[in-house]
């Protein structure tokens, strides 16, 4: 029966291509993984598993040693990378904080009261819309005015700014799930708006928050271009150091391999979090 | 030979048995109505034949031919869904030559055969109308003219007119039964209305479970059920059913009911199994119950009217004897009213009895 | 008639909520954005830098030469030129990727959650490291070289990507590709997943091939969700930035695979060209306003 053998062709196929798809998805990093386990003498060499594994790429992120020999290929490298990634938490940090919290008040006033009309809306789009580096240019002169240049404040100011559109459109989306009705039973009862939002809101939607934080602070933490404008010495993120690396003229590649694979570690583990928190969050609003 | 043959038939979906042992035959030309409440197997059956669900075991044959292994789209079947299923992109026209273009069916070929349908089921004048745009009983029709513009072996038609209001749809079964004698195709229809399975099918076949408890004409369903379920389930309002009891010697055989007693000794032989003082229960459609104001009956039994539902010609009387209710379908007696005293009577010819573990005992 | 106290202090205290729920909103949108596009409007009639010797908001008003000079600037339109040919290949290449893997994965098949979610990760990566991880793949002595193209034509076939341009562009837009075309295939496979299973089920008892009920029943129904997805993706498409950033730094040679916001980021501080930095980043944000405006029109359409 030709039928069958079709089927059973067809089936093949279709696995071998998923394969291929797996493969060409996992290939960059499982390179990447690759080299950070490689000692110098095999970053030139096509093998994909290490001959001589060793730690030392990840070690030398915190310890810089040369491990060439000789002088330093170029002055970041002398830097150990714990400032960068505390930089890049606090930033990312704060800054998601701030976001969630100014975005879902607004999001909430928008949502149940109109409040800020097509004006925040606008805004709301306009910030997607627009590239990042028509601000650079005005931004910089303003920051140095008020001295916030290289300064977690402005950075963090930033970064909140940057992403509240993102928390606004998100968690929106999750409080239009909740029956208005609810609250205005508990406002009709006395309860002052707050304390609505206490009680009653935010438990219900708390499954989409935390996955609207979590994908913001994926966001904040992956963010590049305001942190390479803004900061100098100070607030260098974890991106901005991996720049710095890139930029040099040696060619490390075992341990560029390892800071980026450090500095990916947090949003994948907040990737699938994430996912797990979406389930949640949406079997949170269908039991009413 | 029998257009369709369903033989042995069973569908377990885990542990679940939707479809214990169904078999049954439908003969070209003929309306056979697969008719049950909801969970009896009877939407799985229809979608086993069509080759949407692969049976755990059994066999299905369209002209003798073995089609268990052939998948829908070669079993040359139609099927119209509950909901329709019309596609809302495209055009009444489009939705009905859909199978045709499958069949690369050339272009003025398909346009005639696409128009013939449309005015067989009265859409001609939307064929331009995109099927979201589409009524409820605009939607049937043009699921009933997608499936017999390819002029199927077999139509099954799963519940087509539950989703159309109550009014549309003395409409619809109507212009349904005259479309089914105009077209003529073998016919399996699913419905759980009693009363649309009897207005348009040939034969009926009444599942519970997972079984069918009985198969025939519709006569033969409604005048000679085979189970307490059957008569139950057919009739509208349902049959009487009293418990009782048959007391029988050599003379005379009675049954006793808590209420009342009737002789039945001119059907006593007719009484089947074994009779000596079983637990029976006694059925009378509404319809075999007379009533009357005076005794004419010698046989009648006093009784009181304890209400009356005005359903137009007829009425339907709840009558009271001793503690138990029986209804009466009869001609409306304006003169009756709540506590009124009448004497009403079985028809003994359209007697029932069943066994108490659902088995029928005579007519 | 007289309305309950009660009442009145309800309403009074919603109206206050009202107003206070935008408030921090207000505060940080105006400072972050507000005030610099305030400055960038001023500035782009001056012809003030750094270096001018003054405070910038003592620079005097010139008027227009900075927009005058953008018209006639080769490389701002080198620059559009690329960014356009970038998002016109980039664009459909994950459309079509992202739609022939929404239909390999439709239907069940065995580890299919741990597949979807290994095909989730790129979009989650810090866009920086994807660039790292391409930059270390398409490195002389690196995998593509090494494991792809040695093999495949020999020690001749390696390939110096970085010095030379159009390869080094390429090298950028494999890596979006690769980070990108996830999305499309999430948007594109919940759309498709959408389609009531009826549908198909009436077409295949109509006799339709699984080849064909994709074409004409899947599809036709997903066009609207496609265009979303195409404009989304696009837009943000032109705004890249950070990959070519780390892979290129605009080179080889000076500007060679500069993209728009990479000139503009240039201009700004690299050169500390801020009036004229100024303009351009004010044109940008008009032309784009202009066409999102036009972008946003179907997707008015759509929501009826």
């Amino acid at each position: 029966m030709s039928d069958v053998v079709t089927k059973g062709a067809m089936k093949t196929i279709r696995y071998l291509l998923i394969i291929l798809v797996s493969v060409w998805t996992l290939a960059p990093v499982a390179w990447m993984v690759s080299l950070s386990f490689k000692g110098p003498t095999e970053w030139y060499s096509a093998n994909i598993i290490p001959i001589q594994p060793t730690v030392d790429n990840y070690i030398s992120l915190f310890v810089p040693t040369n491990p060439i020999g000789g002088s330093y290929f170029f002055t970041s490298i002398t830097e150990p990378i714990t400032k960068p990634l505390i930089n890049s938490l606090i930033a990312a940090g704060l800054g998601t904080i701030f976001a969630v919290l100014i975005g879902f008040l607004a999001a909430y006033g928008v949502s149940r009261y109109r409040a800020g009309g097509t004006f925040v809306i606008f805004f709301t789009l306009l910030t997607r819309m627009l590239p990042g580096a028509t601000f650079v240019a005005p931004l910089m002169v303003f920051y140095a005015s008020i001295g916030f240049v290289d300064t977690y404040a402005g950075l963090i100011m930033l970064y909140a700014a940057v992403t509240l559109t993102y928390a606004i459109w998100l968690m929106k989306g999750f409080i239009d799930e909740i029956p208005p009705e609810w609250e205005e039973a508990a406002l009709l009862e006395g309860a002052s708006p707050w304390t609505v939002l206490r009680k009653i809101t935010i438990p219900l939607t708390k499954g989409g928050l935390v996955a609207s934080a979590l994908f913001i602070f994926i966001l904040n933490w992956s963010e590049f271009l305001f942190a390479l404008v803004i900061s100098v010495t100070q607030v260098t993120t974890l991106p901005v150091q991996i720049s710095k690396y890139v930029s040099a003229v040696g060619r490390m590649y075992g341990t560029m391999a390892s800071l980026g694979l450090v500095a990916t570690i947090p949003s994948l583990v907040l990737g699938y979090l994430i996912q797990r928190h979406l389930v949640t969050g949406f079997t949170f609003g269908r039991v009413r | 030979m029998p257009k369709l043959v369903v033989k042995n038939l069973r569908k377990l979906f885990g542990t679940f048995e939707a479809v214990k042992d169904v078999g049954f035959q439908v003969e070209e030309k003929e309306t056979l109505c697969l008719l049950g409440p909801s969970g009896c197997g009877k939407t799985t059956t229809l979608r086993i034949i069509a080759g949407l669900e692969v049976p755990t075991s059994g066999e299905i044959l369209v002209d003798g031919v073995l089609v268990n292994d052939v998948p829908p789209q070669k079993r040359q079947i139609g099927l119209v869904f509950q909901d329709y299923a019309i596609f809302p992109h495209l055009s009444v026209f489009e939705n009905i030559a859909y199978g045709l273009r499958v069949r690369k069916m050339p272009e003025a070929q398909l346009r005639t055969k696409v128009h013939d349908t449309a005015s067989l089921i009265g859409v001609d004048n939307i064929l331009d109308v995109p099927g979201k745009k589409l009524g409820l009983s605009e939607m049937q029709r043009v699921a009933i003219g997608r499936s017999i513009a390819l002029d199927p072996k077999l139509l099954l038609l799963d519940e087509p007119l539950s989703n159309i209001d109550a009014k549309a749809r003395e409409k619809m079964r109507a212009e349904l039964g005259k479309l089914q004698k105009e077209i003529g195709i073998a016919t399996v229809y699913v419905t759980h209305d009693q009363l649309e399975a009897m207005t348009l099918a040939d034969r009926i076949a009444v599942m519970r479970d997972g079984l069918i408890e009985q198969i025939g004409t519709t006569s033969q369903i409604y005048d000679s059920p085979r189970t307490l379920f059957v008569a139950n389930f057919i009739g509208s309002p349902s049959m009487n059913l009293i418990d009782c009891e048959l007391v029988q010697n050599e003379e005379r055989a009675i049954l006793k009911s808590r209420d009342f007693a009737l002789d039945i000794t001119e059907l006593a032989e007719r009484v089947r199994g074994e009779s000596k003082a079983r637990e029976l229960i006694l059925g009378i459609r509404p319809e075999d119950v007379s009533v009357d104001v005076r005794k004419t009956d010698p046989e009648a039994m006093q009784s009181e009217v304890q209400l009356v539902e005005p359903i137009g010609a007829r009425s339907i009387y709840h009558l009271k004897i001793g503690r138990l209710t029986v209804l009466a379908k009869v001609y409306a007696m304006p003169e009756l009213e709540v506590g009124s005293k009448v004497w009403i009577s079985f028809n003994k010819e359209k007697l029932h009895l069943f066994d108490k573990k659902t088995q029928e005992a005579i007519l | 008639m007289k309305r309950a106290p009660r009442l009145t202090q309800w309403i009074r205290k919603t109206e206050t909520f009202k107003k206070l729920s935008t408030l921090p909103l207000n505060f940080v949108l105006n400072f972050v954005l507000i005030v610099p596009f305030a400055i960038m409007i001023f500035l782009s009639f001056t012809t003030w830098e750094p270096l001018s010797g003054y405070d910038w908001w003592h620079a005097p008003v010139a008027g227009v030469p900075r927009f005058i000079e953008a018209f006639g600037d080769a490389r701002l339109l080198w620059a559009f030129i690329r960014t356009t040919v970038f998002v016109a290949v980039v664009l459909p290449l994950e459309f079509l990727l992202g739609l022939g893997m929404a239909l390999l994965f439709l239907g069940d098949f065995r580890g299919k959650r741990a597949f979807t979610s290994v095909l989730m990760y790129p979009m989650m990566m810090p866009w920086v490291v994807v660039g790292l991880g391409f930059y270390l793949m398409f490195q002389y002595y690196g995998p593509v070289n090494l494991l792809l193209l040695k093999p495949m034509f020999g020690e001749g076939g390696m390939v110096d990507w970085f010095t030379n341009a159009v390869l080094a562009f390429g090298a950028v837009m494999i890596a979006d590709i690769w980070q990108w075309t996830p999305l499309m295939f999430l948007i594109i496979y919940a759309g498709l997943a959408a389609v009531p299973r009826r549908l198909i089920e009436a077409a295949q008892v109509l006799g339709a091939s699984s080849a064909r009920i994709v074409a004409t029943v899947h599809l036709p129904l997903i066009k609207p969700l496609l265009v979303v997805a195409l404009i989304i993706r696009g837009l943000e498409a032109f705004k890249v930035f950070d990959i070519v950033y780390i892979m290129t730094r605009g080179g080889p040679g000076v500007n060679s695979t500069e993209v728009i916001s990479l000139y503009v980021y240039n201009l700004s501080i690299v050169y500390h060209n801020t009036s004229y930095a100024c303009a351009v980043s004010l044109l940008i944000m008009v032309a784009t306003a202009l066409v999102t405006r036009l972008a946003i029109r179907p997707l008015e359409v759509k929501v009826e």
